[in-house]
């Protein structure tokens, strides 16, 4: 097999300086953006190394430079001692990098052992597959790495974390000496992550080494050695993880001086419009107890998987709820659909705008009237002309920029298309805003008419819900923040204590101090 | 940035330079001109097909309109079942039990009126007009009912489509043909009277029941809340319902909705007939609708479709067929031809998009 492809012997990979990988002055620009800006790291075999970050730090293009995904503007690439380029991901491969990507490239209708060689299939000499050999290597490949699995089983049969050590047992196949793993836990349990941590042992005992990237800064504690932080492109925090607590973590990631001016004044709240109690739904969320006020902008925030849309989702009817009680200006609903909820004057401006609000086959003012037209409608004829001066009042006030309004939706810039789904929505009129990422993909500007919006729509009294990942958005709109970790309510922050700090530590899964 | 393709547009649009360039224009950003045109270009080509070797200018023309009210009136069942296809298919769905539906509905319009002595409405003493008045309105029922079961199975069920139609249109047939077994039935020769009504010695009615139909049905699909509601759902299922879209409620609707245009084309085909076959009628219904609709620029992925262009796609296969009968191509032939104008269709329309 292919173990001889090894270009150095054993011995030398274990010396104890030897660097197995190193990253010498990695700068990369999309367009006018620098993502790295001078990033230089180097890794030991044998070691377990954390990746952290806040979103759009430039991990996720750091990494995919070392996975041949992307390629650097400058900078070198040092691995086993040999000089390399990547411009493709199997040149990375070649040099026996292994990225294990968040959404696992595995084939759910195939054995186990059928995976494990999928792309580089053994054939037999008449060029049929070698089942049997794929199925012997597949076995003596997880007797190596200790791990407990008939290979003739279906890969759709297994848990996520099977799943991440099939993908983790075929990249040592290719005998991989570094292994990224991008965030390999969000959605596992406990018992499931117990699992994958076993896993990376075997392989730091293998000498491998693996960049380990996370967000829950109390895994980084128990499974890597060291961390390596960075931040608006920069290396800013690099050493061992016995000499940090999380706390210093989540200060690396924000930043002392990131800090962006709340906007909101002083005001008076008026009538409870949303209270909801012990809502629970699956594993999505589980017990939530919270309230918001006419007038008052609620953030909402947490780190992937932590169910803050599904949440939200479900409030609005578009899922559903096993158990717990929503109120709606003190009386007890029950919302079984969308169409019910935006009777009930809930709005919900949806994350992912392609995916869950765009519609493309229409043009700006059907996308922008979709919600009312029930609404304005004579015995189901559209009134046409009423949309279009309802929308016409909106678009003023959100600053679009557009054509006709029968140019289609796709015309637009993202910052234009999500004016258009807000303007949608300010069309029904609601008592309760929900916005899920309403500055995703969205350009400066545009953003803070977004948030000017967001604060005269509290000062009409409309009790609105802010959902972001990003803290200083947060930050900057909203009075209240709910800061989730995996379905549950992490913690409440307010005012003062309202800082990214704070929400970043309860956000990973931390008590506030 | 933002408004540039608008305004590149409004370019176009408002000044028309030359000819050249309005038909480009055009051709590449109005789904339907292309369909138009080829409706057209057949149109003429049939025209010189049929040859001027008439008598005079008033004879010639008589000819070539009774030819065209043949083939509208010939295709004008078809034609109302490809105008709820469309909206099937628009909501990303597909009907392949309307030629079941169409069996079962005509099978019931039969034992309502038989003129032997099992017409059940005969048997209640309900004869002539009021009796056909009755029977319509309850095969009517009978069709929006049938097609209610599959909207229901489809959207209850979470069958796809396909699959539920599938069913329904093996189960539709099959129970019709046993309960009709040894039916000899004829309708009262009054009841042919609402296909074939004379108006000014021509037989005109089928095509003004599929003139209006085209006609209400544009009119939904343009201007109401339902024929929106139809293109939300099958561009973006999700942002529809995010929207606060009743997705079943639209999709149940479109299926009844289905199947009462297939009633009324069984009307229209018994009281054309007086008659109807139960194991041949309506067998490949299913295929010339969808066809029709493809032809006429409707998305078989939803969300994109044009009632007009149905009726376009209908008159470019019923000219194209109407051309190789004057060709005398063999007929075994046509069905390769039919066949190609779809693919055809498909890969220009195709083409415009991706321009």
């Amino acid at each position: 097999m292919a173990w001889q492809s090894y270009s150095l012997s054993f011995n030398q990979r274990c010396g104890s300086d030897f660097m197995i990988i190193e990253m010498k002055n990695i700068k990369k620009s999309f367009g006018s953006n620098n993502v790295l800006k001078d990033v230089s790291l180097s890794m030991k075999g044998g070691e377990i190394c954390a990746l952290l970050g806040e979103n759009g730090a430039g991990k996720s293009t750091l990494m995919n430079i070392l996975g041949g995904v992307h390629q650097m503007d400058s900078g070198s690439i040092i691995v086993d001692e040999k000089q390399v380029e990547f411009n493709t991901p199997v040149d990375s491969q070649k040099t026996g990098i292994a990225f294990i990507h968040q959404e696992l490239n595995l084939i759910n209708d195939l054995p186990i052992y059928e995976n494990m060689f999928l792309g580089r299939e053994l054939k037999t000499k008449r060029g049929s597959l070698d089942l049997e050999k794929m199925f012997d290597e597949t076995e003596k490949m997880f007797k190596r790495m200790n791990v407990d699995l008939d290979p003739n089983k279906m890969v759709r049969e297994l848990d996520s974390s099977y799943k991440q050590i099939v993908e983790i047992c075929r990249a040592m196949m290719t005998d991989a000496s570094i292994i990224i793993m991008d965030e390999p836990t969000t959605s596992l349990t406990d018992q499931e992550i117990e699992r994958v941590f076993n896993m990376m042992k075997t392989l730091k005992n293998h000498n491998v080494g693996i960049i380990f990237i996370s967000h829950k800064l109390n895994e980084v504690m128990t499974i890597c050695d060291r961390y390596l932080v960075l931040r608006d492109g920069n290396l800013v925090a690099e050493g061992a993880i016995s000499d940090v607590t999380t706390k210093d973590l989540a200060r690396f990631m924000v930043g002392h001086d990131v800090r962006t001016e709340p906007l909101l004044r002083e005001k008076k709240l008026g009538e409870e419009i949303l209270r909801v109690e012990g809502l629970t739904y699956k594993h999505n969320f589980k017990d939530i107890h919270f309230s918001i006020r006419a007038g008052e902008i609620l953030g909402v925030t947490g780190l992937l998987g932590d169910g803050r849309s599904e949440l939200f989702q479900s409030i609005f009817g578009a899922d559903g709820i096993s158990s717990g009680k929503i109120y709606l200006n003190g009386k007890q609903v029950k919302i079984s659909s969308t169409t019910e909820a935006i009777s009930k004057g809930i709005a919900y401006l949806p994350r992912n705008r392609k995916e869950n609000a765009i519609i493309k086959d229409m043009n700006i003012r059907e996308n922008a009237s979709i919600v009312t037209w029930p609404k304005f409608s004579n015995r189901g004829i559209i009134n046409t002309q009423k949309h279009e001066e309802t929308f016409d009042e909106h678009r003023k006030v959100l600053h679009l920029k557009m054509g006709k309004m029968t140019d289609n939706i796709t015309s637009l810039s993202g910052g234009n298309q999500q004016k258009v789904v807000l303007a949608k929505w300010l069309a029904a009129e609601p008592k309760l805003l929900i916005l899920d990422n309403p500055t995703q993909g969205v350009d400066v500007g545009a953003k803070e008419d977004i948030y000017d919006i967001i604060l005269k729509l509290a000062a009409e009294k409309i009790a609105v819900v802010v959902l972001s990942s990003e803290a200083h958005e947060i930050i900057r709109v909203c009075d209240r923040t709910l800061v989730m970790y995996h379905g549950v309510i992490q913690g409440e922050v307010s005012g003062e204590e309202m800082n990214e700090h704070n929400i970043m530590s309860l956000a990973t899964g931390g008590q506030l101090t | 940035m933002e408004t540039k393709p608008a305004t590149d547009k409004e370019k176009n649009t408002g000044k028309k330079r030359n000819f050249f360039e309005w038909f480009k224009y055009k051709w590449s950003n109005e789904p339907l001109f292309s369909t138009a045109i080829a409706l057209v270009v057949m149109v003429i080509l049939q025209t010189l097909v049929l040859g001027f070797d008439y008598d005079s200018v008033g004879s010639w023309f008589q000819a070539w309109t009774n030819n065209w009210i043949n083939i509208l009136r010939n295709n004008a069942g078809v034609a109302i079942v490809a105008l709820g296809m469309t909206l099937v298919i628009m909501t990303g769905g597909i009907d392949l039990a309307v030629g079941s539906t169409l069996v079962a509905t005509g099978a019931f319009t039969m034992v309502l009126l038989d003129t032997g002595n099992r017409g059940l409405l005969g048997i209640m003493g309900m004869t002539g007009i009021p009796a056909f008045i009755v029977t319509i309105l309850l095969v009517m029922a009978l069709g929006y009912l049938l097609g209610s079961l599959i909207g229901v199975t489809i959207t209850k069920g979470k069958v796809p489509p396909f699959i539920a139609t599938l069913g329904a249109m093996m189960i539709f047939r099959s129970v019709t043909q046993h309960f009709m077994q040894g039916y000899n039935t004829t309708v009262p020769t009054e009841f042919l009277q609402i296909a074939s009504f004379k108006i000014g010695n021509v037989m005109i009615m089928p095509i003004i029941y599929w003139a209006v139909i085209a006609y209400i049905l544009y009119y939904v699909s343009k201007r109401t809340t339902f024929g929106r509601q139809i293109i939300a759902v099958g561009s973006n299922e999700r942002a529809a319902r995010l929207s606060g879209v009743n997705v079943n409620k639209v999709k149940l609707r479109v299926y009844a909705l289905m199947g009462l245009l297939v009633s009324i084309a069984a009307i229209i085909q018994v009281s054309r007939i007086g008659s109807m076959d139960f194991s041949n009628a309506g067998r490949g219904m299913e295929m010339d609708a969808i066809a029709a609709a493809v032809v006429g620029g409707t998305s078989m992925s939803g969300g994109r479709g044009f009632i007009m262009g149905t009726v376009y796609g209908m008159l470019i296969i019923a000219v194209m067929n109407n051309l190789l009968n004057l060709f005398g191509v063999p007929p075994f032939l046509r069905e390769a031809f039919k066949g190609f104008i779809v693919i055809c269709a498909v890969l220009l329309q195709k083409k415009q998009q991706d321009s």
